[in-house]
């Protein structure tokens, strides 16, 4: 793998867990 | 209206229920094999520009449609469409490809699901001819189908079985209800599948590199081969087209299933922050799940860029059902891990296939005001009649021709029909109003142009540049071999059989209604 392959593999987990992770803990905080 | 309609029993509930009905089989096959034969890593931007832009408005949409039509007792589009326009005259005929799509894909779409099940149960049980080479694996799919005999079988018993146990299995959720089924079914299911999928992708990333001999065959190539982008993809509008395709299909989005489930909404209800989160889960199985597991372990047992590069060529079903176990039967309790992919996939398909169920059911229920049990019996009944010819004739194309319709031209069509709906017919600041009601957070003001003019664009350009290249040639039958088309012209009557049926249904349904009660 090379270094933007290691940027978008990187980014595109992050942007992705971030997003889950954040909608979920609101949908269980606001129940 | 007689009886208080169902309800989702939490919100944690339906957003697992959409986001079951949205992971499916294409989450973990069909994405990777697109994203590496349309630029790896840099797929990822037509992807994600495709997401923001198509995939989560159509999303929204869907969802407060379906909280809008549920208000009224209406669980599918026929009802939801009604009145949008403010006369009630014809877009109540509209509706009906949210009622006929669900149940064409259905059709095929069960069958494929028990083969799932089947795997893991010849996986689990050591039938799966493990150690054998890619032939043998293809000699034991084609024999299970019925479409060769072979020393693995000699006739169709063990698919009808499988078929069988797996239609009693969505039937029974149905009859369960919204929330003693589908949700119940959503909630142990989907947090399953989502611990098999991770189980799964350590397994692979963790391995390292496994013959010492070839070194270049490692974990750290293999993702490469899938992420490292390639650049010049990105000024080919096919890789554009390709990943607004993905966004659609994996979002399950413009079939009318997230419709219904939204009706069962209470009226304020969050949908801007549900419908987020059930895309977000999608979205997490397919790029972090799904690009995990295929391609890379392909790339690791096959020999690298050029195996991995023909397995992604080879299609969804040889990926799935014969790359895939044969690559499993390559590693330390090989058969365990071929067992819990296949459980996986299965998980991914019943909570999708009851998604494809319950519009029909819906409706029968809400427009013709019939019981759960009677509408279940009787969907049952004609579902199985519908699904055997798409097990008998599996090898001649009958299957292709439903998947054409229902699988992907009904789909662009009403995403685009429910959007001009939703922006241009019930206009866009009564609409934006509207996903407000209840919501949890707050789409940014872009989104309100993006909706009116950006999405509808992008659908209107997909269906163009789809109907030149693929629609049109598919409908001519071009290429298909003429002992085939007898059994393509069957499909496609019995799909323009039963929408003559749901258009009649809508029709007598509304007579009924104008004649007696105030809905």
């Amino acid at each position: 793998m090379n270094a933007w392959g290691m940027i978008f593999m990187a980014s595109s987990w992050g942007l992705i867990v971030f997003l889950t992770v954040y909608s979920f803990i609101k949908v269980l905080k606001d129940n | 209206m007689s009886e208080k309609r169902e309800q989702w029993g939490s919100k944690l509930g339906v957003i697992l229920a959409v986001a079951g009905s949205a992971v499916g089989l294409g989450n973990f096959l069909r994405f990777p094999a697109k994203a590496v034969l349309n630029g790896g890593g840099a797929f990822m931007i037509p992807y994600f520009v495709a997401f923001l832009l198509l995939g989560i408005p159509l999303m929204w949409v869907e969802w407060t449609l379906g909280r809008m039509g549920g208000e009224r007792g209406h669980g599918t589009a026929p009802g939801m469409f009604d009145k949008l326009d403010g006369t009630g005259r014809w877009a109540k005929y509209l509706g009906t490809i949210g009622v006929l799509g669900p149940f064409v894909i259905l059709i095929y779409y069960m069958y494929i699901e028990s083969w799932t099940l089947a795997y893991a149960w010849y996986s689990f049980t050591g039938h799966l001819p493990f150690g054998a080479g890619q032939a043998e694996m293809k000699a034991f799919l084609s024999g299970f189908q019925g479409l060769a005999q072979n020393q693995y079988f000699s006739s169709l018993a063990p698919a009808l079985a499988f078929f069988a146990i797996t239609f009693l299995f969505n039937f029974y959720f149905i009859y369960k209800g919204i929330q003693g089924g589908i949700e119940k079914l959503s909630k142990y299911g989907m947090p399953v599948l989502i611990a098999i999928g991770i189980l799964l992708t350590i397994r692979v990333l963790s391995l390292g590199t496994p013959d010492p001999l070839t070194p270049e065959l490692s974990v750290k190539n293999a993702l490469g081969f899938v992420w490292n982008p390639d650049f010049s993809q990105l000024s080919n509008a096919r890789v554009w087209i390709e990943a607004a395709g993905q966004i659609f299909f994996t979002l399950s989005v413009g079939i009318g299933v997230i419709l219904t489930y939204a009706s069962y909404l209470k009226k304020n209800d969050d949908v801007v922050l549900s419908g987020l989160t059930a895309s977000a889960t999608n979205e997490f199985c397919e790029v972090i799940l799904g690009g995990s597991i295929v391609i890379p372990a392909a790339f690791i047992f096959l020999g690298g860029a050029s195996g991995a590069l023909t397995a992604a060529q080879s299609g969804t079903f040889n990926l799935g059902f014969v790359t895939m176990p044969m690559i499993f039967g390559k590693i330390p309790l090989g058969f365990i891990f071929s067992g819990l992919w296949f459980l996986l996939l299965f998980i991914a398909g019943i909570t999708s296939s009851v998604s494809l169920i319950q519009p029909a059911i819906s409706f029968l229920e809400d427009e013709l005001k019939w019981s759960r049990k009677r509408s279940v019996l009787v969907l049952g009944a004609v579902s199985l009649a519908a699904c055997l010819p798409a097990i008998f004739f599996l090898g001649h194309g009958f299957v292709d021709e439903l998947d054409f319709w229902g699988g992907t031209l009904f789909l662009v069509v009403f995403a685009a029909i429910e959007i001009i709906l939703f922006s241009w017919v019930f206009g866009i600041e009564k609409g934006w109003k509207e996903m407000h009601q209840g919501a949890q957070m707050r789409i940014p003001a872009i989104y309100k142009p993006i909706i009116k003019y950006v999405t509808p664009a992008y659908l209107l350009i997909l269906l163009g540049v789809w109907s030149y290249q693929q629609f049109w040639p598919f409908i001519a039958m071009k290429g298909v071999a003429p002992s085939d088309k007898p059994y393509q012209w069957a499909a496609r009557g019995l799909v323009f059989g039963l929408w003559a049926v749901i258009m009649a249904l809508v029709a007598w349904a509304w007579k009924r209604r104008g004649k007696g009660q105030n809905v």
